[in-house]
């Protein structure tokens, strides 16, 4: 029973399009987890939700205008994300921002969308992609961001530290905080809607939010805890879609679980390691307390 | 004498419709030490912020070194030229080291040096969040010493000493008061007031010269 299973999941990887969506998942994972490690560090969570939306938006005018959707929906969501990036000057600015974005942008895109006559579920259908359907384009796209998201990270990682620590710490050591906060929403905005249209909106959090919140228990800095966002990403990614190929699943829910049961696991087990950290800190210098 | 001079004048904060500080002149001439001193609540905090630029809705002029900031170029100039210890350190939303915070000052080795004299060293491989309140500002004093290494020539302190013991307290002054450059440092802490040179007081808002 075993070996004709296994056996399956090895003629299923002869096939193209599935290579493609391993390649695809395993490239997605060193890029996306660090997208991710920005959305836990900036508090912006709800942020797929609201890209989901402004890029709808922007498939919407794209219908009207006659101008590729979806390039407009990309150039939207980078344009939400510049421009909530001023209020990002105030601790919840950012979290609240994301929330009255989708709502004002849905409210736009069915306005559009009626002015237009375009049918809304055809706009909709235009913004989900599937990781099995990713074509080369896409996954040279994902190649880009696997590349250009963690080089900047590591070109630019003390001053996204502070930045992520601390922002009034970070404009102290002369950090150009607007411009540092600018550039990654922006990153973090078309990262979100390109990953929507190649893998699903589903399998976004699966690989940018849950790797990046599982890490963010497991590492002590911002690069440790990149680091480990990209490990968990890939073994996630891997383990993932081999067990949706074993037993014929969809990929983009056996991923999301997979990854929900990795972040739940290490909710559970590094309490003991931070406590630990702490002792030997109030050892050292108890008076100080 | 070294430092920078700070020059103040007409200034006005708002938190809202509240004038945290209201229509405060003052002349700091380089390398004095002011202690800024007042009940909770009546403006030293926002003064010292709006030095920096981190308190937003400011009026009235204020120059440091004779410069006024006009321009991203100018606030960054203002934020290399003011080392800052702030009032309550961050406790941060993502983790930071405690090598990572000496560095940001900008003169690294100065930093650690200090940090090991003010018994932190040991602890710059930790994220901040695990340091006590009083490792957290003794780390905060070191990297302001790597600020004043590195070019520094006001220092802007915010209770520098209100979470430590009192052998701490005595530490840190010293190292506050040894450091080459205009410091002004808001204190609740009678010995650090008196080894200052000047001690002003506020309330509600307005300043008065005490001595």
């Amino acid at each position: 029973m075993s070996a004709l299973a296994a056996a399956d999941v090895g003629q299923l990887l002869q096939l193209v399009p599935v290579q493609r969506a391993g390649v695809a998942l395993l490239v997605a994972a060193v890029g996306l987890p660090v997208i991710g490690v920005v959305i836990v560090g900036l508090d912006i969570m709800p942020v797929r939700f609201a890209m989901m939306h402004v890029a709808l938006l922007g498939i919407a005018v794209g219908l009207l205008t006659g101008l590729d959707p979806m390039l407009c929906a990309l150039v939207a969501c980078a344009l939400a994300g510049a421009g909530v990036a001023p209020l990002a000057r105030t601790p919840d600015g950012l979290s609240g921002a994301m929330g009255l974005l989708m709502s004002l942008a849905i409210a736009a895109a069915l306005l559009v969308l009626a002015v237009s006559g375009v049918n809304a579920a055809g706009a909709f259908s235009l913004l989900w992609g599937s990781i099995l359907s990713v074509g080369t384009a896409d996954l040279w796209l994902l190649v880009a961001l696997a590349v250009v998201v963690p080089a900047l990270f590591w070109w630019r990682r003390r001053d996204i530290a502070l930045l992520l620590y601390d922002r009034e710490l970070a404009l102290s050591s002369g950090v150009r905080v607007d411009r540092l906060t600018l550039v990654l929403l922006v990153l973090v905005a078309v990262s979100v809607a390109g990953a929507i249209k190649l893998t699903g909106a589903l399998l976004v959090d699966a690989l940018t939010l849950l790797p990046a919140l599982a890490a963010r228990r497991l590492g002590r800095s911002l690069l440790s805890i990149t680091a480990w966002a990209v490990g968990i990403g890939v073994a996630v990614n891997l383990t993932g879609f081999l067990v949706a190929l074993r037993f014929d699943w969809p990929p983009g829910p056996v991923l999301v679980l997979t990854a929900g049961v990795v972040v739940l696991a290490v909710h559970l087990v590094p309490e003991r390691r931070i406590s630990s950290w702490r002792a030997p800190a109030s050892a050292s210098l108890p008076s100080s307390h | 004498m070294e430092g920078l001079d700070v020059r103040m004048s007409g200034v006005v904060c708002r938190h809202g419709r509240v004038e945290a500080v209201r229509d405060v002149d003052l002349d700091i001439a380089r390398g004095q030490r002011v202690a800024l001193t007042g009940t909770n609540g009546s403006g030293k905090t926002t003064l010292l912020r709006a030095v920096l630029g981190l308190h937003r809705h400011v009026a009235g002029r204020i120059l440091v070194g004779g410069r006024d900031t006009g321009s991203a170029a100018g606030w960054a100039w203002r934020r290399q030229a003011c080392a800052w210890i702030p009032q309550k350190p961050a406790t941060g939303r993502f983790p930071l080291l405690g090598r990572e915070l000496l560095a940001s000052g900008g003169a690294r080795a100065e930093a650690v040096e200090a940090a090991g004299k003010l018994g932190v060293g040991h602890l710059a491989d930790r994220p901040l969040h695990t340091l006590s309140g009083g490792q957290l500002q003794r780390m905060y004093l070191a990297r302001a010493v790597g600020c004043v290494a590195a070019g520094a020539g006001v220092l802007l302190a915010d209770e520098p000493t209100a979470a430590l013991d009192f052998s701490g307290q005595e530490e840190a002054a010293d190292v506050l008061l040894s450091l080459p450059v205009t410091v002004v440092v808001v204190t609740h802490d009678r010995a650090l007031a008196e080894r200052c040179d000047r001690v002003l007081e506020m309330a509600a808002g307005r300043l008065r010269e005490v001595r």
